[in-house]
């Protein structure tokens, strides 16, 4: 198999936001801030894209930026045909997971945030969103660097299981609200970021990326023209 | 936790050299098979109290006088019940395996650890203002628990960790495969866990998808799940289809429904991609097929799409098909681990397990189900297949050689 092509790619950090297809946006006070202080309604800032606002409200942060990454993809997903989304694989990546909805769901059980205690409920929501129905796989690391997604995603490709992969890395920890972080001996790090990135089979017209080894939070900062020093 | 990036995918086969267990049964595969032939569940009715609301449900969970004795065989391991079951199953399974797999050096071994919540009973725990070990608060993170147990087990190759809902396991077994087929590891270590929570029966009694009696899968009259917890563990290597007797994982598939977060895609159409995509891969007909080991969690719509999603691929008449909760419940992360041992112990003795707690098949049941265990001579093929939240799907394949 040809090296494979980097399709797209979509970044969410605590500073902005960006897509290769359109490049990165800092938020002069930073996204997640601005979020905490209620300058901006997280609802309407997600509404990049034709998503449905009500079914993004209920969702929890691990959902929502995982979503966010995903609809920075949109040119490439406008691309995919029905057969293609029904072999377009997911592979998900995180540390911490849903850590903190668990921490909600265990003050207040309710069965509307059941479904959100897990956390390969991002990829559910990403292929209802997009129609994917290929191979599926959510993987739990110790950092969520998104190498382990991308071994995943070569593997399916090089294995002609899959014609395109979504690999995304995701977490949602948000100090200033992080229950979690406040019960003792779990210890978590600080991690509010998402990055996706589409990858497809390389061929003569799209070229290849050489992507053994490498780091998906990097991979979709370079992507999206993310300035290194902010 | 090291992960890998896999490389050329080789001919060799995956074989099974080892399986391990711990449920409602008891500790070990035999309590398990023994259950398994004489068609026994192990599932207890007990109180259930959240808030103010109490009810009595059924669920699997292992007895007592088993866990005291897992406590005094690794003390260390007391306070965090997750990894106590875990090492259990794996010391079972890996003693099983040590002909096979003896002298493997650590860097040559991996490891793909299969949950859903981990320790999350330490984190419900922690929340109404108990204190816990600090083992326990550690393991409440899954790739924490992974890491410890692949120190456990001097693993030195890669380590996984899977928390796909209750596809889990099987995708666990699938990344394990995938360590010996490219080369990345010689031995692969499987263990799936999971507890029977306050936590997680909290969230499915609210969700009202308990059985108040106890699941019945495919029966006419079966209303809902009925949890497990426990562990178990395979261990794979490498072999080839000359191994006489020999258990080989052939063929392995997963697949999104795209429809809905917590109920199945009415028509079945994920699974039976799912199911496509693991016969495709091992080479497979479903006329090949001689025995399925379904999800059958009990819930309407869950067995009913899993009906139809087996009318799909093999037509009107079905070869056999078992389900395995009535038995020891539905140990969520853990189920697809310790239902592919109990399927690789079928191939073994050829009988295909029966249907526990089924008393009278719903009309739109698979064909071939099974209410009782029955001898199988010349059974050679299983198909294993589970659904989870989130719209997944998970099937593999698994093929004895001629003895």
């Amino acid at each position: 198999m040809n090296a494979p092509a980097l399709l797209a790619a979509g970044l969410v950090d605590p500073f902005g936001f960006g897509a290769s297809a359109s490049g990165w946006t800092e938020w002069p006070t930073g996204i997640r801030e601005a979020i905490r202080r209620g300058e901006v309604d997280p609802v309407r800032w997600s509404l990049v894209s034709d998503s449905d606002p009500a079914r993004f409200a209920r969702m929890d942060w691990m959902c929502r930026l995982g979503m966010m990454a995903a609809e920075l993809l949109a040119p490439a997903w406008a691309g995919l045909d029905d057969a293609v989304r029904e072999r377009t694989a997911v592979c998900v990546e995180t540390s911490v997971g849903c850590l903190d909805t668990d921490v909600r769901f265990a003050r207040a059980p309710r069965p509307s945030l059941f479904a959100y205690t897990l956390p390969s409920t991002v990829m559910g929501e990403i292929c209802i969103r997009h129609r994917l129905q290929g191979p599926m796989v959510c993987l739990v690391s110790m950092r969520a660097e998104g190498r382990q997604a991308l071994g995943q995603a070569l593997d399916w490709l090089a294995g002609a299981e899959a014609d395109v992969c979504l690999c995304l890395a995701c977490d949602a920890v948000d100090p200033g609200h992080a229950e979690a972080g406040r019960l003792s001996g779990i210890g978590l790090p600080e991690a509010w970021r998402a990055a996706a990135v589409l990858l497809g089979r390389g061929d003569a017209r799209t070229g290849g990326a050489d992507l053994d080894g490498v780091d998906l939070m990097e991979l979709a900062a370079r992507a999206c023209g993310r300035p290194e020093t902010t | 936790m090291g992960g890998f990036v896999g490389g050329a995918v080789s001919g060799d086969d995956v074989v099974v050299a080892g399986s391990g267990a711990v449920t409602a049964l008891g500790v070990g595969m035999g309590p398990l098979w023994e259950a398994v032939r004489t068609n026994r569940s192990g599932l207890e009715a007990h109180e259930l109290t959240v808030g103010a609301l109490t009810q009595t449900v059924y669920s699997g969970r292992v007895p007592a006088a088993a866990l005291d004795v897992l406590c005094a065989e690794t003390p260390d391991l007391a306070a965090s019940r997750p990894a106590l079951l875990a090492v259990a199953a794996l010391r079972e399974a890996s003693g099983a395996a040590a002909d096979r797999i003896g002298g493997t050096p650590p860097e040559r071994c991996g490891m793909a650890v299969s949950t859903t919540k981990a320790h999350v009973e330490a984190l419900w725990r922690q929340v109404r203002g108990e204190s816990v070990p600090e083992l326990a608060a550690r393991h409440v993170r899954p790739a924490r628990l992974a890491a410890d147990l692949a120190s456990a087990f001097s693993v030195k190759g890669p380590t996984v960790c899977v928390s796909s809902a209750c596809v889990s396991g099987l995708l666990a077994l699938a990344q394990g495969a995938r360590m010996i087929r490219s080369g990345a590891a010689d031995v692969a270590y499987v263990v799936g866990v999971d507890l029977c929570s306050y936590f997680v029966l909290s969230g499915f009694a609210g969700l009202k998808a308990l059985d108040p009696e106890g699941c019945r899968p495919f029966d006419k009259d079966r209303a809902g799940i009925s949890l497990g917890e426990g562990a178990g563990a395979i261990v794979l290597t490498r072999g080839d289809a000359a191994d006489e007797g020999a258990v080989r994982l052939t063929g392995w598939g997963s697949s999104n429904d795209a429809n809905h977060l917590t109920g199945p895609s009415r028509d079945g159409g994920g699974l039976a991609l799912a199911i496509r995509r693991a016969l495709d891969r091992s080479g497979l007909e479903p006329g090949n097929i001689d025995h399925i080991n379904a999800h059958g969690t009990g819930t309407t719509f869950n067995d009913t799409t899993e009906s139809l999603a087996l009318r799909s691929v093999f037509g009107a008449g079905p070869p056999s098909v078992s389900a395995s909760k009535g038995m020891f419940g539905h140990m969520l992360g853990a189920a697809g681990v310790i239902e592919t041992a109990l399927c690789v112990a079928a191939l073994g003795t050829e009988t295909t397990p029966g249907s526990p707690r089924l008393r009278e098949p719903d009309s739109d049941a698979p064909a071939g189900l099974a209410r009782e265990p029955a001898a199988a001579p010349g059974l050679r093929r299983i198909l294993k297949m589970n659904c989870g939240f989130g719209g997944v799907n998970a099937a593999l394949t698994l093929e004895r050689g001629r003895s």
